[in-house]
């Protein structure tokens, strides 16, 4: 089976990061391959690896994230598409699933991997705004993945359990983390990756953004609190004392 | 005269927590805007909760009654809201954000070409658009984000706004559906592990959450006992999903589950920002953790450093004394 995974890069959100004028404000360095894409490379080349199958990703962003994209390859994908953004091009999920569906008309491929959400915005819309674009059956929140045939078995985490779900191909799936331990890229696969094909093209249109976002806000602090010393019986007493459980 | 939409899930026969808390927002919205506060119900047996909603300040309510809605499928889902905004023409749909609505919110978004407001901790109609905080860089900061157009889709985390009653009359009104089977590109084989019919944990008042502190079955058991004696529902965090020792639903963070109790009790979690990122809402949060340099004790109203397999046990046992003396 042929996969492409949408893959994105994104500022690595256990550095320091700071509200300066109402723009976020980090060491512009510390920047990562979105976790729950990088579950969806890793599910590819599992699924690829046993049955015969070519890994593909796509990114959009600016010439500085070709470094994600080799992320991908060092890891095991076989190819790279990038559609270059001006650096600091705000797009919203939508702006996003438009470009990618003007991306799709010109490939085939059996099955998209999204990532579940996006670990910097936790937007979790371009999946199913892409599949909805694209006409195909989906399923989001997969935490695990077979093939049957030419189908697809997607482990869906629900609210209330997991749902089973049978997908024909193509059809589009969004997965989350919990679905696998990405692997980290050995040195030969990094050196490989040097060597392997990034078709980039400058994205001609900028779609609008639906939603923009008007500026960044610390969050309501919470009341500071305090810790209950003591042994163990005596924290219990006072623990139990002050949540006034009696 | 506008519309604002809510739409609500059915739990165990009645309507969930969380949707009544983004009804009464609606209410307040509609109340705002002077224009009418809707709900629409997806069920089997949709018309079964209207009474409620009206309890609620719905002012209309929409019904989808299907057996198929017994189970989540997104196909079916998506053709009977799509079938209820062509209705309603509402202004704005608000949801609760759970995993049932993220399933279906960006492709009902183009398919009704709305802007989206997806996971919102607060959203307000303002100078004719309408503007949200939502939690971002894993809940570190807030995005105060702001959509324009005929149709807005907003998703609300839980516990964000309080379920209040504004009792009212509810005209309802049952809503047309077919669905074609051959159109269902996609089957529902099964539906495994399923917590149905116990407290969900987004609803739930106490909750008691595991950590990688709990190392083993007897550990295991002191939580579900603690949770047993509060009549908490039981949270965790990533690290035990992980190792198999609590289900996936229970899973509270970025990846699981947003939480807003009154009482939130932490055993063994360290706190890490993806955790914390689903719990912080909670108005109360205890933290018991052995190391006293845990990130959870910054976010924690009350700090026990110690040992779990101590506390716990004698915690158990007060709980259960004190409530021995006032039953
Ligand atoms: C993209 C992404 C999404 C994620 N989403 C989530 C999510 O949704 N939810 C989530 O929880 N995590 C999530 N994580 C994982 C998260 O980063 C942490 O790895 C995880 O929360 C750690 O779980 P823990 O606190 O149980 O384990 P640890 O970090 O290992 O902490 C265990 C704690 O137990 C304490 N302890 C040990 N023994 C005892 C004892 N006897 N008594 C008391 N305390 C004891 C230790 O001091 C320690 O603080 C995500 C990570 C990523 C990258
Ligand atoms: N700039 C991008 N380039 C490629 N894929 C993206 C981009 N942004 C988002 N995606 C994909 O869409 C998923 C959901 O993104 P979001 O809707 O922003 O949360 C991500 O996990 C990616 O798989």
């Amino acid at each position: 089976m042929k996969f492409c995974v949408c893959i994105k890069q994104v500022p690595d959100v256990t550095a320091p990061i700071q509200i300066r004028a109402g723009e976020l404000s980090m060491d512009a360095g510390r920047v990562v391959l979105n976790a729950y894409d990088a579950s969806a490379v890793e599910e590819a080349l599992v699924l690829t690896a046993d049955n015969d199958g070519e890994v593909d990703v796509v990114l959009i962003g600016p010439e500085r994230a070709t470094e994600t994209i080799r992320k991908a390859l060092a890891m095991g994908a076989d190819r790279g598409a990038h559609l270059v953004v001006p650096e600091d091009t705000e797009l919203d999920s939508a702006a996003v699933s438009q470009l990618l569906a003007g991306h799709f008309k010109d490939y085939s491929y059996d099955v998209i991997l999204t990532g579940k959400q996006a670990q910097d915005t936790d937007a979790g819309l371009a999946g199913g705004m892409l599949a909805e674009r694209l006409g195909l059956p989906y399923a989001t929140n997969a935490v695990g993945l077979a093939i049957e045939g030419d189908q697809l078995v997607v482990t869906r985490q629900g609210d209330t359990g997991q749902e089973i779900i049978v997908l024909p191909t193509p059809c589009l799936v969004t997965c989350s983390n919990d679905m696998n331990n990405p692997r980290i890229p050995s040195l030969k696969g990094v050196m490989g990756a040097k060597k392997k094909p990034v078709d980039s093209a400058p994205v001609a249109e900028i779609p609008e953004a639906s939603v923009r976002v008007l500026g960044y806000e610390p969050l309501h602090t919470r009341e500071p609190g305090r810790f209950i010393e003591g042994e163990p019986a005596e924290q219990v007493a006072e623990l139990v004392n002050v949540l006034e459980l009696s | 005269m506008s519309t604002i939409l809510a739409s609500v899930a059915v739990q165990n026969g009645s309507p969930s927590r969380a949707s009544l808390e983004v009804l009464s927002r609606a209410r307040q919205i509609a109340d705002g805007q002077g224009a009418t506060c809707a709900a629409v119900v997806l069920s089997p047996d949709a018309s079964a909760v209207a009474d409620e909603l009206a309890r609620y300040g719905a002012q209309k309510v929409y019904t989808v009654s299907d057996p198929i809605f017994a189970r989540h499928i997104n196909t079916p889902v998506l053709t009977a809201l799509e079938a209820v905004i062509a209705e309603a023409q509402p202004s704005i749909v608000v949801f609760p954000s759970s995993e049932g609505v993220k399933d279906v919110l960006g492709a009902l978004a183009v398919r009704t070409g709305a802007a989206v407001l997806p996971d919102v901790a607060s959203v307000e109609m303002k100078d004719g658009g309408v503007e949200a905080l939502r939690p971002v860089m894993a809940a570190k900061f807030m995005a105060r984000t702001r959509a324009e157009g005929d149709l807005v889709l907003v998703s609300v985390r839980a516990g964000s706004y309080e379920a209040v009653e504004a009792p009212t009359e509810a005209a309802v009104e049952e809503i047309v559906f077919s669905f074609d089977e051959a159109t269902l590109r996609q089957t529902l084989r099964e539906v495994v592990g399923s917590t149905a019919g116990t407290v969900d944990l987004s609803d739930a008042q106490v909750v008691v959450a595991a950590g990688r502190g709990v190392k083993d079955e007897a550990g295991k058991q002191l939580v579900e006992e603690l949770a047993d004696v509060l009549g908490a529902a039981i949270g965790s965090s990533r690290a035990v999903v992980e190792s198999g020792m609590f289900p996936a639903t229970a899973q509270i963070g970025q990846t699981g589950k947003v939480v807003s109790p009154d009482l939130y009790i932490g055993v063994g979690i360290s706190g890490a920002i993806q955790h914390v990122a689903g719990m912080s809402n909670s108005r109360i949060i205890v933290a018991i953790n052995t190391n006293p340099d845990a990130p959870i004790f910054d976010v924690a109203t009350y700090g026990i450093v110690g040992d779990l397999y101590k506390v716990l046990p004698i915690l158990i046992e007060e709980i259960k004394k004190v409530k021995a003396v006032a039953a």
